[in-house]
């Protein structure tokens, strides 16, 4: 068996074997009473065979570099629901998968406060198949089915501890809020059907650049709409400023594997779909014309403002989650200053400032989970989230400690860890066309940043303990999985210059690639049908 | 005649979708938030159906494509079925995150007493103080 025929099996079962493992979670334990393990390890082997699935695919995009279509029931796409991938989405996916299967091994460890596992990891499979799906579809539908998977997954997370009223409360808002974004979505969905007849990716694509499409002025403001109000969805699931505010409620009171879902992996969503719609479907010279760079420069301004706003924040903030939360807002808002470069003229810039962004996701995704999961121990040993009460804690866990001063010094951007390179190249990319508002905020944004770090490794690290700290045996191999995944911010920061082609190329998928997205999903139309369809040649 | 009732059709969904927007934001029981929530999911769900029987596509829909000679007198006469299973769709989703939203209003109820959202958080505010 061929690579690709590998990876198009191993794609095809991903999300319906996620989805049937979520349901027989409960099934199964109620069967197995005796043995309490049972989700957690039904669980492992759903993110085992995630992890593995993304990996796979990602070394055939590595080696091949064509996109790899697995269409649902062999219905060619724009018939049928597709699976499109891309360097760009299989990146993401690639990260979002090992992610997750190191929040599923650390919620080994954390549901042993619960009292019913089962469907806290039933939920848990559910992200992990809505996250995935969201990422790897090639259906604008689709997406939003998988959108709500992963909406619903959150929500049920966040409130997993039900009798916590402000718990309950933050989910009711966040909910509240989050079904009107996607409903909004589906609006979007509405309106781009209504204009173009279809909402597969790859042909909504091809017809945005048509040339009878690109002529219609009526068409132009009916996607301008579209846009507006799909981008909406986006920014709310990648909390970034005007509807930030669900993040920092939800992720104090959510648990603590879960708080890493949140920031990292919901996160990425919005990040890739706002990349996916403004690079892809609706590009540059496409149906929107002059408005596409106004959207640029908007997202552009909503990611310095979110930026600097929530570096501020960072200040005055006790609670050790919520100031993570904040700092991940900060840390969104550059990924969109770098992603949304696309308004430059200057084509290497605009790639230096996006391979910017993508290296950022990625080193950002990577430090916080080490953070929230070391931060997690640390509030289950102090028994507070309060930074004040919990000076000192850190030495009780020596090397989740070593973790958090590793993954904050990435954060801020220091010399051998990936996150001094993705600053640095989006502000190289900046400066290079001249345009140095954008690099002056990075600055700005970091600089503001460093005291709420500090805030952190004055208190964990290196306050004087005000009470003894009881080291809970049995679970060093905990902190052994977060010193791992801060080491690997150190491992991609030394061999950066090696690895940086990948990110290259997955930036010249994303901006020049939408051509080779669109031909090699329309290909699949068989030959009678295709003379059928206008914007198919 | 007909293209004024599909107008006047329009203009009432928007203003239901704009009312329903404005009690998700300014009504502060969690009740009537929700309820505003399914009468928006509604309007867009009634709206999509109303695409299917009027716009014209500039490209053709997939269920047209190679349908020819009689079969066609169904196609122009029929509204388009796509938006429909998209509506069926929605629906199902929906029920699973309204039913998950009334859980946790009634769980907000029961932990605090009331199911005013500001009330609530007074009440929460309260009991951190007492701590």
């Amino acid at each position: 068996m061929n690579l690709e025929t590998l990876s198009l099996n191993l794609l095809g079962l991903l999300t319906p074997f996620l989805v049937i493992l979520a349901f027989i979670t409960p099934l199964l334990s109620k069967l197995l009473k005796s043995s309490r393990r049972a989700p957690f390890i039904i669980a492992l082997i759903g993110g085992v065979y995630a992890a593995m699935a993304s990996t796979v695919v990602f070394c055939y995009e590595i080696t091949s570099r064509s996109p790899l279509i697995y269409t649902y029931g062999g219905w060619p796409p724009h018939f049928g629901i597709v699976y499109e991938i891309d360097l760009f989405n299989g990146l993401l996916g690639f990260l979002v998968a090992w992610i997750m299967l190191a929040i599923i091994l650390y919620s080994s460890w954390y549901s042993k406060r619960l009292d019913d596992a089962s469907w806290y990891f039933t939920l848990l499979l559910g992200l992990t198949a809505g996250v995935l799906g969201c990422l790897y579809t090639g259906d604008a539908f689709n997406f939003f089915v998988m959108l709500e998977v992963l909406s619903i997954s959150t929500y049920g997370l966040v409130a997993y501890l039900r009798n916590r009223a402000e718990a309950v409360e933050a989910t009711a808002k966040y909910a509240l809020i989050g079904a009107v974004a996607t409903t909004m979505y589906f609006l979007a969905l509405v309106i781009i059907y209504s204009g173009y007849g279809t909402v597969n990716m790859a042909y909504l694509a091809g017809l945005s650049s048509a040339e009878f499409v690109v002529k219609e002025p009526s068409l132009r403001y009916l996607s301008l709409l579209a846009v507006s109000l799909a981008l909406w969805t986006f920014t709310f699931k990648s909390a970034i400023f005007p509807s930030h505010f669900w993040l920092v409620d939800a992720n104090p009171e959510a648990p603590h594997p879960v708080s890493v879902a949140l920031s990292g992996l919901v996160e990425s969503v919005g990040i890739y779909a706002a990349g996916r719609f403004l690079y892809t479907i609706f590009r540059p010279n496409g149906v929107l014309a002059v408005y596409h760079s106004v959207i640029l420069i908007v997202l552009v301004t909503l990611g310095a403002i979110s930026g600097v706003v929530c570096a501020l924040m960072m200040l005055n903030q006790r609670d050790i989650k919520r100031l993570l939360a904040y700092s991940s807002i900060s840390h969104t808002g550059i990924v969109y200053m770098g992603l949304f470069a696309g308004f430059l003229v200057n084509n290497s810039a605009v790639e230096a400032a996006i391979t910017g962004a993508i290296v950022h996701a990625v080193s950002h995704v990577i430090a916080k989970t080490a953070l929230f999961m070391s931060s997690g121990l640390f509030i289950e040993t102090s028994g507070s989230r309060d930074l004040d009460d919990m000076r000192g804690v850190g030495r009780a866990h020596p090397l989740a400690l070593v973790a958090t001063v590793i993954s904050t010094l990435s954060l801020i951007g220091l010399v051998p860890f990936i996150g001094f390179y993705s600053k640095l190249l989006i502000i190289l990319g900046y400066i290079s066309a001249g345009f140095v508002i954008v690099p002056i905020l990075v600055i700005a944004i970091t600089a503001l940043s460093v005291p709420g770090y500090m805030k952190i490794l004055s208190s964990v690290a290196f306050g004087i303990p005000a009470k003894e700290y009881k080291r809970p045996s049995g679970e060093t191999w905990v902190e052994v999985l977060i010193l791992l995944i801060a080491l690997s911010l150190l491992v991609l920061g030394v061999i950066f210059w090696y690895i940086m082609p990948i990110f290259q190329d997955t930036t010249s998928s994303l901006i020049s690639g939408a051509g080779d997205y669109i031909n090699s999903a329309l290909e699949r139309i068989p030959e009678e049908l295709r003379s059928l369809m206008r914007g198919v040649s | 005649m007909e293209g004024f009732v599909y107008v006047l059709f329009i203009v009432v969904l928007a203003v239901n979708a704009l009312l329903s927007i404005y009690g998700i934001v300014y009504r502060r029981s969690l009740v009537k938030k929700l309820i505003s929530l399914t009468i928006l999911s509604d309007t867009i769900f009634v709206s999509i159906i109303l695409v299917g029987f009027i716009f014209k596509y500039p490209v053709v829909p997939p269920v047209y494509i190679g349908v020819s000679g009689e079969e066609t007198y169904l196609l122009e006469h029929g509204s388009d079925p796509l938006p429909q299973a998209l509506v069926l769709t929605g629906i199902v989703i929906g029920l699973a995150v309204n039913a998950l939203i009334a859980f946790g209003v009634i769980q907000v109820y029961r932990l605090t007493g009331t199911t005013d959202a500001k009330r609530a958080i007074r009440v929460l505010v309260e009991e951190v103080m007492e701590e």
